[in-house]
This record gives structure tokens, C-alpha cells and sequence, in this order.
């Protein structure tokens, strides 16, 4: 066995990690109890976890390293320590969503990502915090305390998948699962400095995940490296029957994707999406980015600067696809119990009973519209790059905006619209020590090239060798 | 384009808000109100004339 100690155990990435155990180098139940010794330690500043599963997840370990040391290996997430956003359906633990609606509610069975990752193997550590039903901001009139940022405790995580994001900056999970419907992976893995891919629409089953948004909802893997993510999609992606946009997508090795080089990648540069849409990016996430252009094309990529539909349309059109949409699951709720729900939730909630038909199957159409003309501009071209924020996050005790559409429009937004994969990848910090990232999307269900996009930048900059001192 | 839409007022807004089953406050409907006109204003970027036969895909699929 190796002679680790607590932080190296906590700090190796899934792969590191799978590696070890596979020699017999390594136990899981080391592993998971080194995370859980972590978790009582760390998360008190942070508030990752609504619900730490100490029991549940040691007995997986043990049952993992039993497995493990008979010959049996289940795939890269054996004996893996993880974490879930609280709205993962997860039998006999509760999950709440974030809210007080929810607040004693327990799942009889899991949801199908849930058993997938139980199937590989993995050791679920607990339950992650979330803005409330993967839409409201976090306030104070929640259930549970707002997640903190655990680069700096001052400053907000970004979300919705807060937790998610914190847990894995943190070192209090080798990875979490988030949900993505207009940026809630990318948004926390880019503030938080690690590294999440909202997959394509239909490639990962949403069953057993409370829905926002029915048509744009994605389930999608956060982790320290974007080969993590990739080692988790690998156990995560497959056909659902029961999801009724779940694709039956062919099967890819994406762990072997993120080794591939990205020689004679070509890269679309959305530059018009930050620099000609009335909003701007901060100056250190405007040189990070240029910095970040220039490590593609010395991988050996050609990034050329390529027009696509402008930023504000993908913006609106996925905004009213949300706000219409999430109204009709809660309208029965927010009419019957609406101090049940944060005040800021209560509103995003209650704002979808304003819109017609006529403007929601606008949207609808608008985003056939968008998806066809970002397929068209993309020709040619295997990935789309651009920032994946405009600056750092919010300040933790500035009050958040009840309808937060109404400001800059968002960078992650037009992927979701599209439905391609994308992810976040953290491209350095800014001079005030918090995290910045930039995305790489794929055409649909090429996940790979992200994968191997992503992974090749994090190999050839320091980034990844950075962890926040807590 | 949804411009032809024009921005309700706050007196017209609440009278429309009574209409919707929810139960609200003067808070509320002050906020939603805001958010509404603010959304309807962002709303101009869609186009409101469509082929009467564009169907919206039933399930959106990436892959399609």
C-alpha cells in the first residue's frame, strides 16, 4: 500500500485514484475515509453538503475493495468517492431540492444516473447544495445555508449546482454530479475553478432528477479534470426508456478521447458573443482568453474567428423556454404553498403565468431557427470556444437579482438553446485570486473532441496544479 | 417580432395578475411586473412570424 496521507488522498484525480486501486495500491475505504475526515473539517465554511451518507458510503467502499480484491473491476468510478446535487432522486436519503417543499421527502428508488453510478461502483458520499429546485438564488429562507465559494468565502460559487462545484474545488469529493438547463454546470465549475460538461441533450438520462425545464434540462458530470469528467460520462451516458429525449446515441470511450491530441482541431472563436453584444468582459477575463487562444494553437489547432447567431437571441429564446416551462411543474406549488418557496424562486416561478402560448411556441420555433444557423456556422469547424463568464462571481453578500435575465446575457446559454455539449475549463485566475474559464462546445453527441479539447489545454498550462487553501 | 406587444402598465399588470390563480402580494406583482416588461423588452428578438407549418419539435432532440 502507498504511504498517502489525508490531503494527497483527497487531492488525486479519478484517474490517479482508479490507477492506485487497481494495483492495489490504494483502498477505497481509505479513500472515502479520508473524504468523510475532510468533510467534517472543511465543509463547515463551506456548507457543500445538506447531507453527509458516512454509513452508506463506507459500506460501498468496503464492498468496492471486497470486489476489487476478488478481481472484479467495474469500471474508471470503482470504489470512487462522489457527491450528488440535492435533486438527484436517491433511495432511502432524503433529497430535498433546496427546499423547504421537499424538505422531508426520501426517494424510494434512484434515479437512473444514481444507479448507474452505483452499478459502476461509485461511493456516494452525500447529498450537495443547489439553488433551490435548480433555479431560485440562494437565500436566506431556505432550508439549508448558502454555499460558499472556496476560493475566497466572500464570494458566491456561481449555480445552481453550487455544491457541486464547491465539493470538488474543495477536495470533499472526487466528483459531483450537477444539472445544466441554461449554464448551473458550467457556472459553478467555471467560478469555482474546476472542470464540468453539460452533455448533449438526450445522451444522459434525466429520469429521477426534479426537471426545470423539460426541453433544455441536461444531467452532466463536475470534476477537478476534464478526464475525470470524462472517466464519470463514461459510466453516466447511455439510452433510458424511461426519458423521452434519451438518444440512442452509439457508444464512445471518452476517458481513451481525453488523450487524444488536438493537432489539426479546428476551433470556432465566438468573439462577436464578447465583444460586440453591448456587454464586456472583465480585462482578466479578456487576457486570460486571448491567453487561452494562443495555448489551442500552439497544441496545434487552428482557432479562427467565426460569426455566429447573436448571443442575445440564444439568450431570450432559452429564457422564456425556462421561465414558461418551470412555471408549469411548480404552478400547482407556487399557487397552494408560496411561502414554501424562496422569494426569489417564488417569482422566477410565478413569472411563467404571464407568458402566452403564442410567445412560448415562438420560442420553440426560435430555437429550431438557432440550432439550424449555429449547425451552419459551425461547418467546417469541431468545437466552438468562448468565455465562459465575464468576469468573477458575485460578492456572497450581495443580494441576489430576482430575475437575473435582466443583466448581461449569458455566455452558456446558447448551448443549451443548440443542445451541444459544452464545457467549462478553467483557464487561470484573476489578479483577484478567483477562478476564470472559457467553453469548448462540440457538435452533438461529440463529446470527444470537448474531452480531448479540454484536456489537452489543461495538460499544457499550470492551472490544474492550483487548489484553494482552506 | 413580439414588439407589437406592448408593456402593460402596473394597473394593467395587476389586473392581469388577478386573472392568473396565484396568490400575490403588492410586492409580488411590483416585481413581476418589472421582470415581465423587462422580459417582453428582450422578447423583441424573436420573430413572431413564422410559417403557419413551422412545427416545433415535439421533444426537442439534438441529434435530429
Amino acid at each position: 500500500m502507498t504511504d498517502l496521507t489525508t490531503g494527497d488522498l483527497t487531492t488525486l484525480s479519478i484517474a490517479e485514484a482508479g490507477r492506485l486501486m487497481a494495483r492495489g495500491d490504494l483502498t477505497s475505504t481509505a479513500l472515502t475515509q479520508a473524504f468523510l475526515a475532510r468533510i467534517e473539517t472543511v465543509d463547515p465554511a463551506l456548507s457543500s453538503y445538506v447531507t453527509v451518507t458516512a454509513d452508506i458510503a463506507l459500506n460501498a467502499a468496503r464492498q468496492a475493495d471486497m470486489e476489487m480484491g476478488g478481481g472484479l473491476r467495474r469500471g474508471p468510478l470503482h470504489g470512487i468517492p462522489v457527491g450528488l446535487k440535492d435533486i438527484y432522486e436517491t433511495a432511502g436519503v432524503k433529497t430535498t431540492g433546496h427546499s423547504h417543499l421537499k424538505i422531508d421527502y426520501v426517494p424510494a428508488i434512484d434515479a437512473e444516473t444514481v444507479r448507474r453510478l452505483k452499478a459502476g461502483g461509485a461511493v456516494i458520499l452525500g447529498k450537495l447544495g443547489t439553488h433551490e429546485f435548480a433555479n431560485g438564488a440562494m437565500t436566506p429562507d431556505q432550508p439549508f445555508p448558502p454555499v460558499r465559494n472556496p476560493w475566497n468565502t466572500a464570494y458566491q460559487p456561481g449555480g445552481s449546482s453550487s455544491g457541486s462545484g464547491a465539493a470538488v474545488a474543495a477536495a470533499l469529493c472526487m466528483g459531483a454530479m450537477g444539472s445544466d438547463t441554461g449554464g448551473s454546470i458550467r457556472n459553478p465549475a467555471g467560478f469555482c475553478a474546476i472542470a464540468g460538461i453539460k452533455p448533449t441533450y438526450g445522451l444522459v438520462s434525466r429520469c429521477g432528477i426534479f426537471p426545470l425545464s423539460f426541453s433544455l434540462d441536461t444531467a452532466g458530470p463536475m470534476a477537478w479534470t476534464t478526464e475525470d469528467c470524462a472517466l464519470m460520462l463514461d459510466v453516466l451516458a447511455g439510452h433510458d426508456p424511461n426519458d423521452q429525449a434519451s438518444a440512442r446515441a452509439p457508444k464512445v470511450d471518452y476517458g481513451a478521447s481525453a488523450q487524444r491530441p488536438i493537432k489539426g482541431m479546428r476551433i470556432a472563436l465566438a468573439r462577436s458573443w464578447y465583444e460586440d453584444s453591448g456587454a464586456a468582459l472583465s480585462p482578466d477575463m479578456a487576457k486570460a482568453m486571448e491567453d487561452a487562444v494562443r495555448v489551442m494553437r500552439d497544441l496545434g489547432a487552428t482557432v479562427e474567428d467565426v460569426t455566429l447567431p447573436d448571443i442575445r437571441d440564444y439568450h431570450i429564446c432559452g429564457r422564456v423556454i425556462i421561465t414558461t416551462e418551470a412555471h408549469a411543474i411548480h404552478r400547482r406549488d407556487v399557487i397552494e404553498r408560496p411561502e414554501k418557496f424562496g422569494y426569489t424562486t417564488r417569482r422566477r416561478f410565478q413569472l411563467g403565468a404571464f407568458l402566452s402560448a403564442e410567445q412560448y411556441i415562438s420560442a420553440l420555433r426560435f430555437r429550431r431557427k438557432l440550432q439550424q444557423d449555429t449547425r451552419e456556422a459551425m461547418r467546417g469547424y469541431d468545437l466552438v470556444m468562448t468565455p465562459n463568464q465575464w468576469g468573477g462571481p458575485e460578492i456572497f453578500e450581495d443580494p441576489a437579482p430576482i430575475f437575473h435575465f435582466l443583466g448581461k446575457p449569458s455566455l452558456s446559454m446558447p448551448f443549451n438553446v443548440t443542445g451541444q455539449p459544452a464545457a467549462s475549463v478553467c483557464c487561470g485566475f484573476g489578479a483577484d485570486g478567483l477562478p476564470l474559464a472559457f467553453q469548448l462546445a462540440g457538435r452533438a453527441f461529440d463529446e470527444a473532441s470537448v474531452f480531448a479539447a479540454g484536456s489537452a489545454y489543461e495538460r499544457a498550462t499550470p492551472w490544474r496544479s492550483h487548489r484553494p487553501t482552506l | 417580432m413580439t414588439s407589437s406587444i406592448k408593456a402593460p402598465t402596473l394597473e394593467e399588470f395587476r389586473a392581469r395578475a388577478a386573472l392568473t390563480g396565484l396568490t400575490l402580494t403588492e410586492e409580488d406583482i411590483g416585481h413581476l411586473h418589472k421582470g415581465y416588461v423587462g422580459l417582453l423588452g428582450l422578447m423583441e428578438r424573436i420573430p413572431q412570424r413564422w410559417s403557419w407549418a413551422a412545427e416545433p419539435p415535439q421533444v426537442f432532440r439534438a441529434d435530429e
